[in-house]
């Protein structure tokens, strides 16, 4: 332990900066791991936690196949009473609104009050504490207009009991009176307190939905039997109707995002490869320059074991350092990713709250679980190198002698290897829904091009000289002749900020590629001059629709040409034994008019490629039980144009045939569209979630728009895009998505210039006696300076050019790879090459920048500094 | 005019340690060099020839009394200036070749040249001009450590005179050779001093090195003896 005090930590405290560098790198390393999963993690729990408070004591639910059941089937579920109570549910979302323009969204349950008490604790803040009777109850709920909001709610909003509040429900916008509050229990700890209670005929007749329920809660009298009790009952339930386990919509939901998140936590990882870099980078510098040390002590009797120990103890003691602040600054990261990710999520997936979650116990144990055997992994190879060390060869001190390195076939025979993995595993087929061997792929690419750096670097070295001695003279030729003596450590760093920069290249082609195809396609696909939505349809899940006179009124506007009535929901699709590909999954059923879609839109179809054939095999879908779907469906579950699909349907399990295959980039989960008479003919008749509208030649989209709003006055409320804001919207929220992996890259390549800055610096210290040569034959401090400015430069320079060539390979690999595995989307090559441009000259600007230090460093050596003592 | 004029010079260093205490290295040194003198410089370790040295190569300045190197006074110097002044007027030697293990021979030649501003293709012929002359010139695509010890000091040598200085400092030029290397680097050096005029102090151990010299002079505890028995 003195040794450790003596040898170790003194150094570690004497080389502050570097250990400070190190440890910035481990921590925010742990920091976006954990930050990103706790994002994913806020995301599916905030989901997830509303199911649970919501569901109450419920075991089992009844649900229907997509839009709900049909509340006159109540009255043959009768016999469910064997199992246990029942209680109808209807569960919605409203948009709460203040004069000021202040909007928030509640989550509006409908229930029956007086069976529902048994299922969910509802603590009256009226009643302080006592329960109230259920004539008590039912008076508070007996007005439709109505409600009960939790008192977290009221007091954000400042309300009180009798206070009214304007509430929009899908497009219509009322005045609802406030009838109780909820103490924070139960239910009422949903979603943050934005949850809102109501009576089950009022949310029928507010969320459009009369004559229907979103499903039956069940709470069994024997809890026991939960496992046969929905077996049983899942036998003896008619056709359209099935049994779930209330959790069954959160695992829903987590396959639903796994890709997502999958993604994200992927490129989480780089940033603590590149931290795990520099662990590698600092043991072996603190090794390189103490070889004459750890001689002596070899010399006067350590042994080479207790060497090793010492190293890897230093690694160990900067992880933990680094793992403590990680976790201190995962919370603020993880505050930043939420808020990054929450429109992605909201807008593509689930309605969730969008807050971080608190740092737990297991977080703080992966953060070491993770850190710390990494880290030592990562110092393992230097502390052994340390151990090997020669009391004779190290006391002599001729092994810090920088010499030439020859270039040897060996150096080739990893990377190849490597690249010849990478080609295999890119052409594996997905794991369970991901692309796990595209991303051993990219592993295998990004180690070989890692094991690349010293080849690269060898040959700037032998063909540097000449073109920098032109451009920089002599400071060019001796930051040249450095660069080709310190290869073995420049390596590590060269290969960190490669790696990093390759990513960056990778991603920002592919997104570049996603953008300019999405691009494309919305210019394809999005022929409507109106696109409309009930103002509470925030994302695709909620399942808002419009009141008839909406439509009315948008149908008698003289300048409307044809309205196509959309009308999707999501629904659980499951291929069957026979299929092999993909697994049981929420899918979006979506219905519209063919004809109009024909005669006035147009889809970009996959599969009959050519237009015409395209259209013609959706003409003839109308009247057959036929749909066509995305290509993200028709590669998950690996169906093909003519292949059937079957679905569960109010009428049973029914097949339909795939008419075509369309290119579609709104979602991932796959989509099947029909005919609206087909629809009908299974799900009864739709009302719409969106309209999309085609005008007249000559009308003024803008001005029909306003007209429109006009109409619609205070009472409905409806989101109205032309065609141009919608297109500007799909970008938005394209560009949302993909925000969050710009923040992750750029941390990623700050840490992989922290690790320059680190070399470098080790660099001058080892070299100081060189640059007291140089001083002393009159090499001024400006000089000096130059070249390591120089250095520094040309290590960026060799880092971005072996970043965009990996970058491009894999960028490959996530464009036809990753991306088509992991969404089914297929994307357009485009090179971005003005981003590239542009990030190529900021890498460069700053590795120059990180040079500027030990460029301070250098310049300041005096000429007798080293010399003199000899 | 005189190459090298010390009056009563004195250095002294504060070590730091235990409440700063001061260590006089030099403790009143008058030396005058004038052009094509060979003198040797000898005395014990710790005599403080090594800070003489330092102080007479401008690579620090004395604390106390003057030095002038061809009429300038170091003492008012900036670091710069004095960075120039041994780019341009002086040369080192030393035990350990202080080669730059990354760079040719050719291009440790002509480094203070190119150092100075000088165009690439002239400092080029210049070095392989010199390098011949030092018994080099097959040598020039060759790194340091693929030199034998002789080459290597002999390459130090002609780095060191390649911009024509008036002062060479020698720091125990043969103190890491055999004897034949030696013999050939003593010869190399004296061959330098009678045909180009060149000025050199050399500081040695060794009273068969110091032998080549004109003069000897010898220092102890910080000061300064000279006596007539060097010969050329």
């Amino acid at each position: 332990m003195k040794l450790f005090h003596q040898f170790i930590l003194r150094h570690m405290f004497r080389e502050r900066i570097r250990s400070v560098v190190t440890i910035v790198g481990i921590a925010l390393g742990i920091a976006v791991v954990l930050a990103i999963r706790m994002t994913n993690a806020s995301s599916l729990r905030g989901f997830e936690k509303a199911i649970e408070t919501v569901s109450g004591r419920t075991s089992l639910e009844i649900v229907g196949t997509g839009l709900g059941l049909d509340e006159n089937l109540l009255s043959n579920l009768g016999w469910l009473r064997e199992y246990g109570r029942m209680a109808p549910v209807i569960d919605g979302e409203a948009e709460a609104r203040s004069a000021d323009g202040r909007s928030e969204t509640l989550r509006v349950l409908g229930v029956d009050i007086l069976r529902d008490r048994s299922f969910r604790e509802y603590d009256l803040l009226e009643f302080s504490g006592k329960d109230p009777t259920p004539q008590q109850f039912l008076e508070l709920l007996v007005d439709p207009k109505g409600l009960i909001i939790t008192e977290k709610f009221a007091r954000r909003w400042n309300l009180r009991t009798g206070e009214e509040i304007d509430l929009t429900f899908a497009d219509r916008a009322e005045r609802y009176r406030i009838r109780g509050l909820l103490r924070d229990e139960g239910p009422a700890r949903a979603v943050d307190g934005n949850f809102a209670l109501m009576d089950i005929a009022a949310a029928q007749w507010a969320l459009n939905r009369l004559g229907r329920l979103d499903r039956l809660d069940l709470m069994l009298d024997d809890r026991q039997r939960l496992e046969m009790a929905e077996q049983e009952i899942r036998r003896r339930l008619p056709a359209g109707l099935s049994v779930q386990r209330p959790s069954r919509r959160g695992a829903q939901v987590e396959k639903m995002l796994e890709a997502f998140h999958f993604n994200l936590s992927a490129l989480s990882y780089i940033a603590l490869l590149v931290g795990l870099f520099l662990i590698y980078n600092t043991v072996s510098i603190s090794v390189i320059t103490r070889r004459e040390e750890i001689g002596t002590l070899r010399a006067v009797g350590v042994t080479s074991r207790r060497i090793l120990a010492m190293f890897l103890a230093e690694a160990l003691g900067l992880a933990v350092i680094g793992c403590t602040l990680g976790l201190l600054l995962a919370r603020f990261l993880s505050a930043a990713a939420v808020k990054l990710t929450a429109t992605t999520v909201q807008s593509l997936y689930i309605a969730a709250a969008a807050t971080p979650e608190p740092l737990s116990y297991g977080q703080v144990l992966l953060a070491f679980a993770i850190g710390l055997p990494l880290s030592l992994l990562a110092a393992a190879l230097p502390a052994i190198e340390a151990a090997g060390v020669s009391p004779t060869s190290a006391m002599r001190g001729s092994d810090r002698l920088a010499t030439r390195h020859r270039l040897r076939a060996v150096f080739l025979v990893g990377p190849a290897l490597l690249f010849g993995l990478g080609w295999w595993m890119a052409s594996r087929p997905p794991v369970a829904g991901l692309p796990l061997f595209g991303y051993g792929a990219a592993v295998a690419i990004v180690f070989g091009a890692a094991l690349l750096a010293p080849v690269v670097l060898f040959g700037v070295g032998r063909i540097g000289d000449r073109v920098l001695f032109r451009v920089f003279k002599v400071e060019g030729r001796l930051a040249n002749a450095n660069l080709a003596g310190s290869i073995p450590r420049l390596s590590i760093s060269v290969a960190a900020l490669s790696v990093s920069l390759s990513m960056m290249v990778a991603i920002a082609i592919m997104i570049g590629s996603f953008r300019e195809t999405v691009i494309y396609w919305v210019g394809q696909t999005l022929q409507a001059d109106l696109y409309m939505r009930p103002a509470t349809r925030n994302n695709v899940a909620t399942d808002a629709v419009f009141s008839p006179e909406v439509e009315k009124i948008v149908a008698a506007h003289p300048a409307v040409a044809a309205v196509d009535r959309f009308r999707n929901f999501d629904l659980e699709y499951s291929p069957g034994e026979k299929n092999s590909g993909g697994n049981p999954g929420l899918v979006t059923i979506g219905t519209g008019e063919f004809t109009t879609l024909l005669n006035y839109g147009s889809l970009q179809f996959k599969d009959p490629a050519i237009p015409e054939q395209g259209r013609e095999a959706m003409r003839q879908a109308i009247g057959r039980d036929a749909v066509v779907v995305s290509e993200s469906f028709a590669l998950r579950y690996r169906k093909v144009r003519g292949d059937e699909v079957t679905l569960d349907t109010p009428r049973g399990p029914a097949k339909f045939q795939i008419a075509a295959v369309y290119f579609d980039y709104s979602s991932d989960r796959g989509i099947l569209v029909m005919d609206r008479g087909t629809f009908t003919k299974f799900w009864g008749e739709p009302q719409p979630t969106s309209l999309t509208v085609y005008l007249r030649d000559g009308a003024e989209p803008d001005a029909v728009r306003e007209v429109l709003l006009g109409q619609f006055g205070d009472r409905y409320r409806v989101l109205v895009y032309t065609n141009a804001s919608i297109k500007k919207e799909v970008l938005r929220i394209f560009d949302s998505t993909f925000a969050i992996t710009y923040a992750l890259e750029v941390i990623a390549i700050f840490v992989a210039i922290l690790g320059v800055a680190s070399t470098l610096l080790t660099l001058i210290l080892e070299r100081r006696r060189e640059l007291s040569i140089l001083r002393l034959i009159g090499a001024d401090q400006r000089q000096v300076r130059k070249m390591v400015l120089i250095e520094a430069g040309l290590i960026g320079m060799v880092s971005q050019g072996i970043g965009m060539l990996t970058g491009f390979l894999l960028s490959l690999l996530l464009i036809y790879v990753i991306n088509v595995q992991s969404f089914g989307w297929t994307i357009q090559f485009h090179f971005p090459t003005g981003f590239l441009v542009q990030s190529t000259i900021l890498i460069l600007l700053a590795t120059i920048l990180s040079g500027l230090y030990p460029a301070r460093r250098a310049a300041r050596l005096q000429a007798t500094e080293q010399v003199a003592e000899e | 005019m005189s190459i090298l004029k010390l009056d009563n010079v004195k250095k002294s260093y504060n070590t730091g340690n235990n409440g700063g205490a001061v260590v006089e290295a030099v403790r009143g040194v008058t030396l005058r060099l004038e052009a094509g003198d060979f003198v040797a410089l000898m005395g014990p370790s710790g005599c403080g020839k090594s800070t003489l040295l330092h102080l007479c190569g401008a690579m620090d300045r004395p604390t106390a009394g003057a030095l002038t190197i061809e009429e300038t006074d170091i003492r008012r110097l900036s670091d710069d200036q004095l960075t120039r002044l041994r780019r341009e007027r002086l040369g080192f030697v030393f035990q350990f070749f202080n080669l730059l293990p990354t760079l040719t021979v050719r291009e440790n030649i002509e480094l203070p040249l190119l150092l100075a501003g000088m165009a690439g293709s002239e400092s080029e012929r210049r070095a392989v001009e010199l390098a011949d002359r030092v018994g080099l010139g097959h040598r020039l695509g060759h790194y340091p450590q693929q030199l034998s010890g002789g080459e290597m000091q002999r390459a130090a040598i002609a780095r060191a005179v390649i911009h024509r200085p008036a002062l060479l400092i020698a720091d125990e030029p043969t103190g890491n050779l055999d004897s034949v290397n030696g013999e050939n680097v003593l010869a190399l050096l004296g061959e330098l001093n009678r045909e180009t005029g060149l000025t050199i102090l050399m500081a040695t151990h060794s009273r068969e090195t110091a032998a080549v010299a004109g003069r000897l002079i010898t220092m102890r505890d910080g000061l300064m003896s000279e006596n007539a028995e060097g010969s050329s």
